[in-house]
C-alpha cells in the first residue's frame, strides 16, 4: 500500500509535479486510512464520491500551487455547499448548505480536495467532542482517550495521518487544545484574519476558523489561503498580503519571551509544566530572554467567556426553530409545540444547557450585571496583554492543564469542561493569535503541547518560534499503531 | 370629553427606506413581487451566514434624522433584539436599541395658525420582518419584506389633541415624502404606525397604552380621541389603565385590547456582534445635509411670495413630481407655471396615466412656455392646441407652432382692419362701452379673437382696440 500522505506536501508536490503521482492517488489513499481507522470515528460524513470524481478532473489541470490536489479535512461547522453541514448535532442531521463558506470557496480555489466533514462537539460547544450527536472520535495515541475539542475529529484525522491538512474552529481553545492533546499544530488566528462567513457561529466575537496540520510549515502554507478580508463578514480585516512561512528557519537569538505566571501555576499538571520549564532553559541556552510576568485579569477569562460565549450563542442558535431548515417535529400541535419539541428533541443537553444559561445571562438586568460587565472586563484583558506586548515577542505557556484524559472521565461534569481551557481562553477573549506545538510526551506517551501567543496580526513570529522548537526538538509525532498504553 | 384630563399621545412610526436592496443583504427591496423571490441565504438566515450594512440605507436614515433636526450619532451600533416567531427567521431583529442615528430631534406643524414643535425622541434604523398570512388552519410566509430597511421615528409624548396627532403624521409624511427616503404608503404597509394615548388630571403623565398599525393617518387621530375617552371612563368609573397593546377597528371606531404587556418584556437586548461600530464622519454628514431636498415649508414660502395662490401652494406640495419640476425655475411667472402645472398638464397625465418625467415635457419647454404665455406671444388656445405634441414630441415650443401652422397674428394693418370691422358691425357694444360699461370690452375682444381664430396676439388686439374706440 503506498505511503504519499506520510511525506511532506513539498515532497508530494513534487511527485505530482513531474505526474508520478495524480491526486487521485492521494485521495484513494486517504480514505483507504479513513476506512483502516473508522474506529477513531473522525469523520460524520466522507465526501468519497465527489472527491474521488474531482481528483480525476484535476489531473487535466496544471499543478499550480503547493497545495494543489492535497486532501483537507474541514470541520463539520464550516459550511459546504451540497456536503451535508450537521456541527454534530440531531438539528442538523440532514442539513445540506446551498452555499460554500468563504474559506471553502479559497480551498476549492486552489484545488485541494475535500475529504469530508470531521467530528466535533455539538456545535463547537465542548472541550472533549463528547457532546457530539454522532458519539465521541478517539485519541489516535491511546483509543481510550479523549481528543479533546471541539475540534476533536479534525485534530485526530491530521494526528493519524489520514489527511495533510483540516480546518478546525476556535472559540475558546477548540483548535489548541484538541492540537494539544493529539500532538498536532493548531492555529487560531488572530480575530478578523480569517473570514467566518458560512462558519456556523457559536460565539460571533470569539469565533474564528483556523488551520490543524502536522507540521510547522504546512501550518503556514494552508494559512497563507485562508486569510483576506471578505466583504461578506464585516468583522474579517483589511491587511496587506503577506507569506506567514518568511520567517521560518530564522533563528531566535534575541527573541524576548514572556511567560505569564497563571499559566505555570499548580491549576497545570506536574509533567506538563516540568516539560515547559525544560523548553524555558533550551531556549534562554539558545539566546531567547525568557521572563516570568503577570497580566491582569487573565484568572477571570473562563468566567467572562462563559457569559460572553453563553449569551452570544443563546442568540445564534435561535434560528433553528424547525421551520426553514433542520429538524422538525411531525405535526406539532401549535407554534408553541413546535418550538419546544423540535428544540428539546434537536439539541443534545451541553447546548441546551448553554442557550438556557445564556438566555438567563441577557435577561432584563442581567445583561446590565453580567453581559455588559463582562465585556467591559474582556477589554481590561486585551489592554493587559498589549501591555506585555509592548516588552515581549510572544507569550508562552503550556496549552492545557492536563493530558488528554479518559473518554468517560468527568463525564457529568459541565464546569470541567470549561476548566480544561482555562489556559487557551484568555487568547479569545483579547482576540490575539495562539498556536499549540507539540513539545513531548507524559510518562505514558500522550502528547503535550506548548501554546504560543502572539501579538494581533503577528502570526508570521509565532510560527518562526515554534518551527525553531519543532526543528530542535525533532519529536516522531507519528501514532504508533497497534501498540497499547496504560494510564 | 371631560375637560379636567388632559390628554396626551405619542406616535412611534415605521418607514421602509427606498433602498434598492435589503439592509444586512443585497437581495432586492421590491414591494409587490411574487412572494419568496427576492430573497437569498443571508435573509433565510441560514446557519453561517453575517449580516453586511446597506451604506444607502444609512444615508437614507442620516437624512431623515437631519431633516427632523435631530442629534447625529456619530459613532452607531446595532443591538440585537430577540424573540421567537416565525416571520422572524433568525429568532432575533437587528436594530439600534442604545446608538440610534438620530435623537433629540423636532418636528413643526401648524394648527389654526399656530406653530409648535413635537419632539423626536429618536430615529433608529432595524430590519423588517417578513410577512406572514393566515388562512384557515395554515400560516404563510413571504420572506421578501424580511431585511427591508426601516427606520423607526419616535416622538415625544408632545402631541395633545387628535387634530395634532393628524398634522404631525400628515406633516411627517410629507418631510419623508419629500426626502425621498420612503414612499410612505400606508395601504402597502411602507408606513405603519403605533399610537401611544395617555390620560392625567395632574402633571404627571398617566398609565399609557399602545394602538398598534393604525390604517391611516386619519385613523390615528380617531385613536386619540376614542382612547382617551375610554381612559378618561374607565377612570371615573374607578378602574385602573393597564399598561396594554390595543387594536383600532375602523368599523366600529373603537379600540380593542390585543394583549396585556407582560412586565419588563424581555428582549435580552445585546450589542450585534457581527456588525463593528458604524462611524460616520463630519463630512460625510455634511455632505448629505448640503444636498438635502428643499422641504416641503420652504417651498410653500417660495410660491406664497410669488404669488400662488395658498390653494394651488398647498396643491403643488401634494404632487410632489409637479413641485419638483419647478424647483429652479424661480424666475419665471410661477403663477403662470403652477397654473399650466395643475390645470391642463395635470389632466392630461391623468388622462394618459403617465407621470411627468415619461412625457418629453422639459423644465427648458416648461419656460419657455411661461415667457410666451406672458409675453402674449402665444394665446392659452394655441397652447391648448399644442400640449399634446408638447407632450409626446422632442421638438420646442416654437418648432410645434410652425408645423402647425399656427402663428400668432402681430401684424399690426391686418389686426387693425380686423379691429374695425368688429367695432362697424357692433354698434350696440360699442355705445355700452362708451357709456362706461367695461364688461364691451371683453366682447368685443372675444369677437375680434373669434375672427381671428384665436391666433391673434390678444395683448396687441387689446392695446389696437382701446385706440381706436377712443378715435370715436
Amino acid at each position: 500500500m503506498s505511503k504519499y500522505l506520510d511525506k511532506s506536501i513539498v515532497e508530494i508536490h513534487q511527485l505530482l509535479k513531474k505526474k508520478e503521482i495524480y491526486p487521485i492517488d492521494l485521495v484513494e489513499e486517504a480514505f483507504n486510512r479513513i476506512e483502516k481507522n473508522k474506529d477513531l470515528n473522525c469523520f460524520i460524513t466522507l465526501n468519497k464520491e465527489k472527491a474521488l470524481k474531482e481528483a480525476k478532473e484535476l489531473e487535466n489541470l496544471e499543478v499550480d500551487n503547493l497545495l494543489f490536489g492535497i486532501p483537507i479535512a474541514i470541520k463539520d461547522n464550516i459550511s459546504t455547499k451540497g456536503l451535508k453541514t450537521t456541527c454534530a448535532s440531531k438539528m442538523l442531521e440532514n442539513y445540506e448548505p446551498i452555499f460554500d463558506a468563504t474559506v471553502v470557496q479559497k480551498i476549492k480555489d486552489k484545488h485541494m480536495i475535500i475529504i469530508g466533514k470531521t467530528n466535533m462537539d455539538e456545535f463547537a460547544m465542548g472541550s472533549t467532542s463528547r457532546t457530539s450527536y454522532f458519539g465521541a472520535p478517539k485519541n489516535p495515541w491511546n483509543k481510550k482517550k479523549i481528543t479533546g475539542g471541539s475540534s476533536g475529529g479534525s485534530a485526530a484525522c491530521i494526528a493519524s495521518r489520514m489527511v495533510p491538512l483540516a480546518l478546525g474552529s476556535d472559540t475558546g481553545g477548540s483548535i489548541r487544545q484538541p492540537a494539544s492533546y493529539t500532538g498536532i499544530v493548531g492555529m487560531k488566528p488572530t480575530y478578523g484574519r480569517i473570514s467566518r462567513y458560512g462558519l456556523v457561529a457559536f460565539a460571533s466575537s470569539l469565533d474564528q476558523i483556523g488551520p490543524m496540520t502536522r507540521d510547522v510549515y504546512e501550518n503556514a502554507l494552508l494559512l497563507n489561503e485562508l486569510v483576506g478580508r471578505d466583504s461578506n463578514d464585516l468583522t474579517s480585516a483589511w491587511r496587506e498580503e503577506e507569506d506567514f512561512t518568511r520567517l521560518i528557519g530564522k533563528d531566535i537569538k534575541k527573541m524576548k519571551i514572556a511567560v505569564p505566571n497563571y499559566f505555570i501555576s499548580d491549576i497545570v499538571n506536574l509533567e506538563i509544566r516540568e516539560k515547559i520549564s525544560d523548553m524555558i532553559t533550551l531556549l534562554k541556552e539558545n539566546g531567547a530572554t525568557v521572563d516570568f510576568i503577570d497580566i491582569d485579569y487573565i484568572e477571570n477569562a473562563v468566567t467572562l467567556y462563559q457569559i460572553i460565549a453563553m449569551g452570544e450563542a443563546s442568540s445564534n442558535l435561535a434560528r433553528f426553530d424547525g421551520i426553514k431548515f433542520g429538524y422538525s417535529i411531525p405535526n406539532p400541535e401549535s407554534l408553541e409545540d413546535l418550538y419546544r419539541k423540535t428544540r428539546a428533541e434537536g439539541f443534545g443537553k451541553e447546548v441546551k444547557r448553554r442557550i438556557m444559561v445564556g438566555s438567563y445571562l441577557l435577561s432584563g438586568e442581567n445583561a446590565v450585571t453580567y453581559y455588559n460587565k463582562a465585556l467591559q472586563i474582556r477589554d481590561d484583558i486585551r489592554k493587559s496583554f498589549q501591555k506585555a506586548f509592548e516588552s515581549y515577542d510572544l507569550i508562552i505557556g503550556p496549552t492545557t492543564t492536563t493530558i488528554a484524559y479518559n473518554l468517560d472521565q468527568d463525564i457529568d461534569d459541565p464546569i470541567k469542561s470549561f476548566l480544561d481551557d482555562v489556559l487557551v481562553i484568555p487568547v479569545n477573549m483579547a482576540g490575539l493569535p495562539g498556536m499549540n506545538v507539540p513539545i513531548g510526551f507524559s510518562s505514558y506517551q500522550m502528547p503535550i503541547g506548548l501554546h504560543i501567543i502572539g501579538n494581533s496580526f503577528e502570526e508570521a513570529k509565532m510560527y518562526q518560534l515554534a518551527s525553531w522548537i519543532e526543528k530542535k526538538l525533532n519529536l516522531d509525532l507519528i501514532p504508533k499503531e497497534g501498540e497499547s498504553h496504560e494510564s | 370629553m371631560n375637560r379636567d384630563y388632559q390628554v396626551t399621545a405619542g406616535a412611534e412610526v415605521h418607514c421602509e427606506l427606498k433602498s434598492k436592496t435589503k439592509m444586512f443583504s443585497d437581495s432586492y427591496n421590491n414591494y409587490g413581487t411574487m412572494a419568496n423571490t427576492n430573497i437569498n441565504e443571508i435573509d433565510f438566515a441560514y446557519p453561517g451566514t453575517l449580516p453586511t450594512v446597506n451604506g444607502y440605507a444609512v444615508e437614507l436614515a442620516l437624512k431623515a434624522s437631519l431633516a427632523l433636526n435631530c442629534k447625529i450619532n456619530k459613532k452607531m451600533h446595532f443591538d440585537r433584539k430577540n424573540y421567537f416567531y416565525p416571520d422572524l427567521p433568525k429568532g432575533y431583529q437587528i436594530t439600534q436599541a442604545r446608538s440610534p442615528i438620530g435623537t433629540d430631534g423636532y418636528l413643526e406643524i401648524e394648527i389654526d395658525g399656530i406653530t409648535k414643535k413635537i419632539g423626536i425622541h429618536d430615529i433608529h434604523i432595524e430590519e423588517d420582518t417578513s410577512k406572514s398570512t393566515h388562512y384557515k388552519e395554515k400560516s404563510f410566509l413571504d420572506f421578501n419584506r424580511n431585511g427591508v430597511p426601516l427606520i423607526e421615528i419616535v416622538s415625544e409624548p408632545d402631541i395633545k389633541s387628535d387634530k395634532e396627532m393628524v398634522a404631525y403624521l400628515e406633516k411627517l409624511r410629507e418631510t419623508l415624502l419629500y426626502l425621498n427616503v420612503s414612499d410612505c404608503k400606508i395601504e402597502e404597509g411602507s408606513m405603519r404606525c403605533d399610537v401611544n394615548v395617555s390620560v392625567s388630571k395632574t402633571e404627571t403623565l398617566g398609565t399609557r397604552t399602545e394602538t398598534k398599525n393604525v390604517g391611516s393617518i386619519h385613523s390615528a387621530g380617531m385613536v386619540v380621541l376614542v382612547e382617551a375617552k375610554r381612559q378618561i371612563e374607565e377612570l371615573e368609573k374607578g378602574n385602573k389603565i393597564q399598561e396594554e397593546t390595543r387594536r383600532y377597528d375602523e368599523k366600529e371606531n373603537k379600540t380593542t385590547l390585543m394583549r396585556i404587556k407582560e412586565v419588563g418584556n424581555d428582549y435580552r437586548y445585546f450589542p450585534e456582534p457581527d456588525i463593528p461600530f458604524l462611524i460616520l464622519e463630519d463630512s460625510e454628514i455634511e455632505r448629505v445635509r448640503e444636498n438635502l431636498e428643499v422641504l416641503p415649508d420652504a417651498r410653500r414660502k417660495t410660491y406664497l411670495e410669488k404669488g400662488i395662490s395658498l390653494g394651488n401652494a398647498n396643491k403643488l406640495i401634494q404632487n410632489k413630481q409637479l413641485s419638483d419640476f419647478l424647483l429652479n425655475l424661480e424666475d419665471i411667472d410661477l403663477v403662470i407655471a403652477s397654473n399650466l402645472l395643475l390645470g391642463d398638464i395635470s389632466a392630461y397625465l391623468n388622462k394618459t396615466e403617465k407621470t411627468l418625467k415619461e412625457t418629453k415635457l422639459t423644465q427648458e419647454k416648461l419656460k419657455d412656455l411661461v415667457k410666451k404665455l406672458s409675453s402674449g406671444e402665444i394665446t392659452n388656445k394655441v397652447f391648448k392646441e399644442i400640449l399634446t405634441e408638447l407632450m409626446e414630441t422632442e421638438f420646442s415650443v416654437q418648432e410645434i407652432i410652425s408645423s402647425k401652422g399656427i402663428e400668432t397674428i402681430n401684424d399690426k394693418s391686418y389686426l387693425i382692419e380686423i379691429v374695425n370691422k368688429i367695432i362697424e358691425g357692433n354698434k350696440n357694444s360699442v355705445d355700452d362701452y362708451k357709456s362706461g360699461k367695461d364688461r364691451a370690452i371683453k366682447y368685443l375682444m372675444g369677437q375680434i379673437m373669434k375672427e381671428t381664430k384665436g391666433s391673434a396676439n390678444p395683448s396687441l388686439v387689446n392695446q389696437l382696440l382701446l385706440e381706436e374706440l377712443s378715435k370715436r
